[in-house]
């Protein structure tokens, strides 16, 4: 298939480890990955914070860096970011080539598991990770049932992509879906709040025993990151993307 | 942090959330207390195969009353006149407690005994009735607890779990004579039960919250494990019931499946001790119902606020939202903290802060057992104050400016890469001053030596 | 305008859309009612007898009054020492009260009682004894309110086990403000 990535701004300044081991992984797996150019902020940090006026411009400018882009599908590694381009695309431009854009849109694991399912993994990672199922891909994006849900009908679309890899242990946290506090300002605008949760996930992490945290949300692994290393805690973060990149 | 105070004096929820936070010892105790609520709500949800139907059905018997309020709020006030019982209004709180007021001064109540009701919270009523001489006992041990202590309640099911049963145990050896130094559950719960028996026995008149009005009966429901709304309602001869006007529902079946939830999701409990369905007066007496709007009514016509009108209020967003468990009931700005207490208070927030006092994790939406959309409602609230030019945390002035930068590629990219480069040359201990909440709190990222794109210039174009 | 009329006018700028009601279509657990019945009533503290019936009912009242307890009696057929007092307040002393449930709930161990004489009977005495007949137990609160009827001025009530509370840091304590005890009777 051909991909267009879509790098979000935190990703491209600060993880870009993330973003090329998204697409190294999807070269390996066979896709034409291509990079449009002009990638602003999808505009969650004002959104979030009710600021529709001010998110307008950047919204915009990153949708029309994919519109017109020939390509089958546009692969976000970011939970969060996806579904805010999603629904401020939607605000914004009520366009039928907006329409196409958006309905393009992908997140990495959701992609691999909906989408393109990786038919066989080349090497084993010897490894037991603590998975950070991240809110709004897991509530918002459905990539599994939150805890919250009942019924017999369950699916974690992340354990389904990462199950076939040779070696890997997955295991959760205690509170396994509880929200890690990043929050985007939320992180410091209740800096106080936002610290203790960060501290309760990283150390519910860390009584795993696992050697990773490995999540699908760039900015909540930034945040564990920040809280693992401070606790100085014998675990560290790494994003799903690359997991499977190791593994092709 | 800016705007930390309102000219009126009202502190932030980040503020009050900080002070909360520094005895981390009780922020644990507070959260584990009620994620202990949380998982027995799993289970006793998991119990039904129906759990997630039951949601659905509930959400839409109260969507379906509230768009045909006015139909079913007639409809109950005329089925309670036939049953012999009497129909109040109240606009506002003002009138609602002037309404109570006039009915116990009229049967020269002097003491009243009460069990929770949010409503009468909502509208001050307490110190309102004290205030012209008319002693109001609560009668639910945890809201007789925080009477007593002279609090308000921190949660809208189990209102003194913010106290340790030491501090519960001094409290009462003050105001009740148990022994000092004593703080059983067991030995603190029978004396209050002894303490509040005679109350029940000397009172004049009774006062309950409604949990559900049903239309076609004219019946309220009151629902308690302890029994306090029924003791005291069925001893004296004078009984009244507030209750808001999205407490009707059209009928039987309604009750039946919110009976279901209620319970199951508020403590594990299968449904509460007592269910009680009073369609009138006892022999010689009086019953009264007020019908309060306060606001709903204005809530109404918006439809994305309206939905917080189908609460029930089970309290099970405020036992699974990780803000409100670290932050305490105190910290909201409303008499009704957490999730639902942002949906229905935000508009009487003067910190305009309540908002912001959640992730957005979205928990409460999947377990709320009316699914009200509570993360989307907390954000329209946000969108509603930045249009009312009432941000807080000095967002209004910082917002546009990170809007600007967002969209400015090359700006972006300039900063981006010095910042970066500080990051990766200067010392910690140098940068952490100028980093804010981030750095106070965690470690500073380790800096990549370039970003995705300019690595992918370098490696991919062609 | 009254304020009933501002009101119900104020609803008519309600923004929402207009919405049926549901149909109540939930299918009922119908294995074992009295087992489920059991069960249910064992989590909210309630203890049920099975065997033996109003007899074995009798017996137990006999037992209480010859250790001076103060039983009242609302149900036809079963004896206590005690008679329906003038008012409701000289029911302080009452140590038993047994009264007839007309329906049992099987999900929830809930027992619909309409009615006593005094309605605070069943939560001023000090344990309270609930007689229902084995037939009367349905699945679920769908079924238990089709059959549940209310006269007006009549108080009825599920009650699902003994009072309880656990507003002292959530621990559990049994006899709170109502029945410290919930005996139920099967016939």
């Amino acid at each position: 298939m051909k991909i267009a990535l879509f790098i979000p701004c935190l990703v491209n300044q600060m993880m870009p480890e993330v973003a090329i081991a998204t697409l190294t992984l999807l070269e390996k797996l066979g896709h034409q990955v291509i990079f449009p150019k002009g990638q602003t902020c999808c505009g969650q940090p004002m959104t979030n914070s009710g600021c529709f006026d001010e998110a307008k411009n950047t919204t915009l400018k990153l949708l029309n860096a994919f519109k017109g882009v020939d390509c089958d599908a546009i692969v976000c590694p970011a939970a969060s970011c996806l579904v805010a381009a999603k629904e401020n695309f939607h605000e914004f431009d009520g366009s039928q080539e907006a329409q196409e854009v958006i309905s393009k849109l992908y997140e990495l694991t959701e992609f691999l598991h909906d989408i393109a399912p990786i038919k066989a993994f080349a090497r084993p990672v010897a490894a037991k990770i603590s998975m950070q199922m991240s809110c709004h891909g897991i509530r918002m994006l459905n990539l599994a049932t939150p805890t919250e849900q009942m019924g017999k009908q369950r699916f974690n679309k992340v354990e389904a992509v990462l199950g076939n890899i040779a070696g890997l242990e997955i295991v959760y946290p205690a509170r396994i879906d509880e929200c890690c506090g990043f929050g985007g300002t939320f992180a410091v605008d209740e800096g106080a709040v936002s610290a203790k949760m960060g501290k309760d996930k990283a150390q519910a992490h860390a009584a795993t025993g696992a050697k990773y945290v490995v999540g699908f949300d760039p900015s909540c692994l930034l945040h564990l990151d920040g809280m693992i290393r401070r606790q100085k805690l014998p675990i560290e973060t790494r994003h799903i993307a690359q997991i499977i990149n190791d593994a092709l | 942090m800016t705007e930390l105070y309102t000219a009126s004096g009202s502190k932030v929820h980040a503020h009050k959330a900080d002070i909360f936070c520094r005895d981390e010892t009780r922020v644990d105790w507070h959260s584990k207390a009620l994620w202990a609520l949380r998982e027995k709500r799993d289970r006793a949800a998991g119990s039904l195969p129906e759990w997630e139907q039951l949601r659905l059905l509930g959400s839409q018997l109260k969507l379906h009353t509230l768009s045909h309020l006015a139909q079913y709020l007639e409809q109950f006030e005329q089925q309670c006149l036939s049953n012999g019982i009497k129909v109040h209004w109240a606009s506002d709180a003002q009138q609602h407690n002037e309404i109570v007021h006039g009915i116990l001064a009229k049967h020269k109540v002097k003491k009243l005994v009460k069990s929770k009701s949010m409503l009468t919270e909502e509208c001050h009523m307490n110190p309102y009735l004290e205030r012209h001489g008319i002693e109001v006992v609560d009668t639910d041990l945890g809201e007789r607890i925080i009477q007593l202590a002279n609090m308000p309640p921190s949660h809208i099911v189990v209102p003194a779990i913010h106290m340790k049963k030491e501090e519960v145990g001094e409290l009462f050896h003050q105001q009740l004579g148990t022994k000092a130094g004593e703080s059983d559950p067991l030995y603190l719960t029978r004396a209050a039960r002894a303490h509040l028996r005679e109350k029940f026995l000397t009172a004049d008149a009774a006062m309950t919250g409604v949990n559900m009005a049903i239309a076609d009966q004219g019946a309220i429901v009151v629902c308690t494990n302890e029994g306090n709304a029924d003791m005291g309602a069925n001893l004296p001869k004078l009984q009244l019931h507030s209750m808001g006007i999205d407490k009707v529902v059209p009928d039987m079946d309604s009750v039946g499946v919110l009976l279901r939830t209620l319970a199951r999701n508020a403590t594990g409990q299968p449904i509460t001790t007592y269910s009680s369905f009073y369609r009138g007066p006892q022999e010689g007496g009086e019953m009264h119902v007020i019908i309060v709007d306060n606001g709903r009514t204005e809530m109404m016509k918006d439809k994305i606020l309206a939905e917080s009108l189908k609460c029930i209020r089970c309290g099970g967003c405020l036992n699974t939202c990780p803000v409100y468990r670290r932050s305490g009931g105190y910290s909201y700005n409303y008499t009704i903290p957490g999730p639902i207490g942002i949906a229905v208070g935000a508009k009487h927030d003067d910190t305009n802060s309540i908002p912001w006092a959640c992730t957005l994790c979205g928990s409460c939406t999947y377990v709320c057992p009316t699914m009200v959309p509570l993360d989307k409602i907390i954000a329209h609230h946000r969108r509603l104050k930045a249009e009312a030019k009432r941000l807080p945390y000095g967002k209004g002035g910082y917002m546009p400016l990170v809007g600007r930068f967002m969209a400015n590629e090359t700006l972006m990219n300039t900063s981006m890469s010095a910042a970066r480069l500080a990051l990766r040359v200067l010392p910690g201990s140098l940068l952490k001053p100028f980093s804010g909440a981030w750095g106070k709190y965690r470690e500073l990222p380790v800096a990549p030596e370039s970003s995705f794109a300019s690595w992918y210039n370098k490696n991919r174009s062609r | 305008m009254t304020n009933k009329h501002t009101i119900l006018s104020a609803l008519k700028q309600s923004a929402l859309d207009q919405h049926a009601m549901p149909a109540m279509d939930v299918v009922a657990n119908n294995d074992d009612l009295v087992g489920q019945f059991n069960a249910s009533l064992n989590t909210v503290a309630g203890t049920l007898h099975s065997e033996g019936g109003l007899a074995a009912l009798q017996q137990a009242v006999d037992e209480l009054i010859q250790q001076n307890m103060q039983v009242i009696s609302l149900l036809d057929g079963i004896k206590g020492n005690r008679q329906v007092p003038e008012t409701a307040h000289d029911l302080a002393d009452i140590d038993y009260a047994v009264i007839p449930g007309e329906l049992g709930v099987a999900e929830n161990g809930a027992i619909w009682v309409n009615q006593p004489s005094h309605r605070v009977t069943p939560f001023i005495c000090e344990n309270l004894i609930l007689a229902l007949a084995k037939d009367n137990i349905v699945a679920n609160m769908h079924q238990a309110v089709k059959q549940v009827a209310l006269q007006p001025g009549e108080l009825g009530l599920f009650i699902a086990g003994p009072s309880k509370t656990a507003d002292i840091e959530q621990a559990l304590v049994v006899g709170a403000h109502g029945a410290c005890s919930l005996n139920v009777y099967l016939y």
